[in-house]
């Protein structure tokens, strides 16, 4: 099988940088991560320096993923390597940082793939009860209640934690994803609303708020969704699910009988402007090739058919 | 014009050199030390969630303008309202940290003056001794006759222009000019980084300590009442459709494959 840099002809510099941007971009392309880390951690070990434990943590993870376990914890002597026997990520990290509590949680992790759910509870428990401030093993717990399908408790969990921990914006998120299972999208505004207001030019909270604004439904949040729709697409002139969004809810206000003409036409006017970007955009998209003709007429009477005159 | 002194070279070898790396040196070692003598600082959970708080209303003062009106005044409700508002109800119990009654404190105070001010001092003044009664380098800008007895430690000539210095003085200009050195070789945040002490302490007042918390919530409250909600977004359709949307290079032949 031929190996990542063979593939792609990268040297070993450039695939750990690659980690490294996966890191801090927070990817979970775990597969990806699990070639390229893999091949660096068995044949360029000794020139990442201090750059391998890191990397450790990081390929374990996307092992655990991957349902790689002769890489996460399984200790398995490797045949391309001639040298001494493998360790594996898990081995290697607590060999070499005994008692340190990010260790225990990669454990911890481990306990939860093998769905040993109670002692992993039992594990992120003694990490809390050295560090009561630690957010990474109160988040684990709540993921094991959501991976057990629990998720009301989760949700009643993750309320608590974000009492404590107000700032957190993976939290915050995570808990507008239960509530918009549960169908609570009154709750799901609450949470995107904190993230709009910490993240102001992210075009992507203001789509989903609009989403979840123009689910709820009712001519208020109809109204509230389209100016979020607009704000999104001010803020990325390319999303086209707010351009489409805009359309939506512009034509839906429309049609409403309960609007008066002002509203109704500037409503109007609105969404004739967001037919005209879409043709616009599907007109690009195409370049005027002939299977594209036919998508381009396809979406022309689609928009018309939901036009109101 | 001041008469121009020609400075014999074994001085640049042997005086202006030398005290650049001791000056160096010793800074690099105090970096070190200072790792050494570091004390854990363990935060409780409450000053953690306290500190998150305050954030989280400082935001809703800058960006609330980008949530609906109605969203704004429910979160300035929980923060202020009269009777039950987060900011206006918690007290905390404040224990203020005077350096007497918490030991704690008091190591480090010692640790910093022993790590930074003493070597300082120490160094200094063996320099002065050593590498006395001549002139080491000239300031390139001109100083008034207020300096002399400062800058020319050990130089008793009256009619020296006061921008020839002593070595002294270069050792402190030393002490200064090499923290962008130290940020360059030992990183960001380290130890040999004397001035940034030194502001530290000055503004350590002004840092997130638990006696500040409830003088904190109360500027929070303040601040909060005074706040307004502009609806960033009132005419958000118009500006949009004022121009056509940019969907320049939104469709290009090139489709990233695979990894790299």
């Amino acid at each position: 099988m031929a190996s990542v840099s063979e593939m792609y002809d990268v040297t070993w510099e450039e695939m750990r940088d690659k980690l490294r941007k996966w890191r801090e971009d927070n990817h979970r392309n775990s597969e990806q991560i699990v070639d390229v880390g893999e091949e660096l951690i068995n044949e360029h070990a000794s020139k990442l320096g201090d750059d391998i434990w890191i990397i450790y943590e990081q390929v374990m993870i996307a092992a655990l993923d991957c349902s790689r376990d002769d890489l996460a914890w399984v200790s398995s002597p490797s045949d391309m390597s001639s040298s001494s026997e493998q360790g594996t990520c898990l081995q290697e990290l607590k060999r070499q940082f005994p008692g340190s509590q990010r260790v225990k949680r990669l454990a911890g992790m481990r306990l939860e793939a093998l769905e040993k759910y109670e002692d992993a509870s039992k594990q992120y428990d003694s990490i809390l009860q050295d560090d009561p401030t630690n957010t990474a093993a109160r988040k684990r717990k709540i993921s094991i209640l959501k991976a057990q399908g629990k998720s009301a408790e989760a949700i009643r969990e993750l309320n608590e934690y974000l009492e404590q921990f107000v700032g957190d914006q993976e939290a915050w998120h995570e808990l507008s994803e239960l509530y918009i299972n549960e169908h609570d999208y009154g709750k799901a505004a609450f949470c995107l609303e904190e993230l709009m207001m910490t993240n102001p030019h992210n075009h992507l909270y203001c789509e989903q708020y609009a989403e979840v604004k123009y689910t709820q439904g009712g001519l208020e949040n109809l109204e509230l969704s389209r100016k979020y729709f607009a704000q999104a697409l001010k803020l990325n002139n390319r999303n086209m699910r707010a351009l489409f969004g805009l359309y939506m809810s512009a034509s839906h206000i429309a049609a409403s009988p309960k609007v008066n003409a002002t509203v109704k036409k500037a409503n109007v006017k609105y969404a004739t402007w967001a037919t005209n970007q879409i043709n616009r955009a599907y007109q690009l998209a195409g370049r005027g090739t002939k299977e594209n003709k036919c998508s381009v007429k396809a979406v022309e009477e689609m928009l018309e058919s939901i036009t109101m005159s | 014009m001041a008469p121009e002194l020609l400075l014999d070279s074994n001085i640049r070898l042997w005086v202006v050199l030398p005290i650049v790396f001791i000056t160096f040196l010793v800074g690099v070692i105090r970096h070190y030390v200072s790792i050494l003598l570091q004390s854990d600082k363990k935060l409780t959970l409450e000053q953690v969630s306290d500190s998150q708080v305050l954030i989280r209303s400082r935001i809703l003062r800058e960006n609330g303008k980008y949530i609906p009106k109605q969203s704004f005044l429910m979160r300035k409700f929980y923060f202020n309202n009269q009777e039950d508002g987060f900011l206006k109800n918690t007290k905390r119990k404040v224990v203020p940290p005077s350096p007497m009654t918490d030991p704690s404190m008091l190591t480090d105070m010692m640790k910093g003056n022993v790590t930074n001010v003493l070597p300082m001092i120490l160094i200094g003044g063996w320099i002065n001794w050593t590498f006395s009664g001549f002139v080491t380098t000239k300031v390139p800008f001109p100083l008034t006759l207020r300096f002399k007895p400062m800058l020319q430690q050990g130089i008793e000539l009256l009619s020296l222009d006061a921008s020839w210095v002593s070595s002294a003085s270069w050792y402190f200009l030393n002490v200064f000019g090499l923290r962008s050195m130290y940020s360059l070789i030992l990183g960001q945040d380290n130890g040999a980084d004397q001035s940034r002490i030194m502001q530290e302490q000055m503004s350590g007042a002004a840092m997130a300590m638990p006696a500040d918390t409830n003088k904190a919530f109360k500027a929070e409250w303040e601040a909060l009442e005074l706040t307004d909600h502009q609806w960033a977004l009132e005419g958000v359709e118009e500006e949009l459709m004022s121009r056509e949307l940019d969907l320049d290079g939104m469709f290009s032949k090139e489709l990233p494959t695979g990894i790299f």
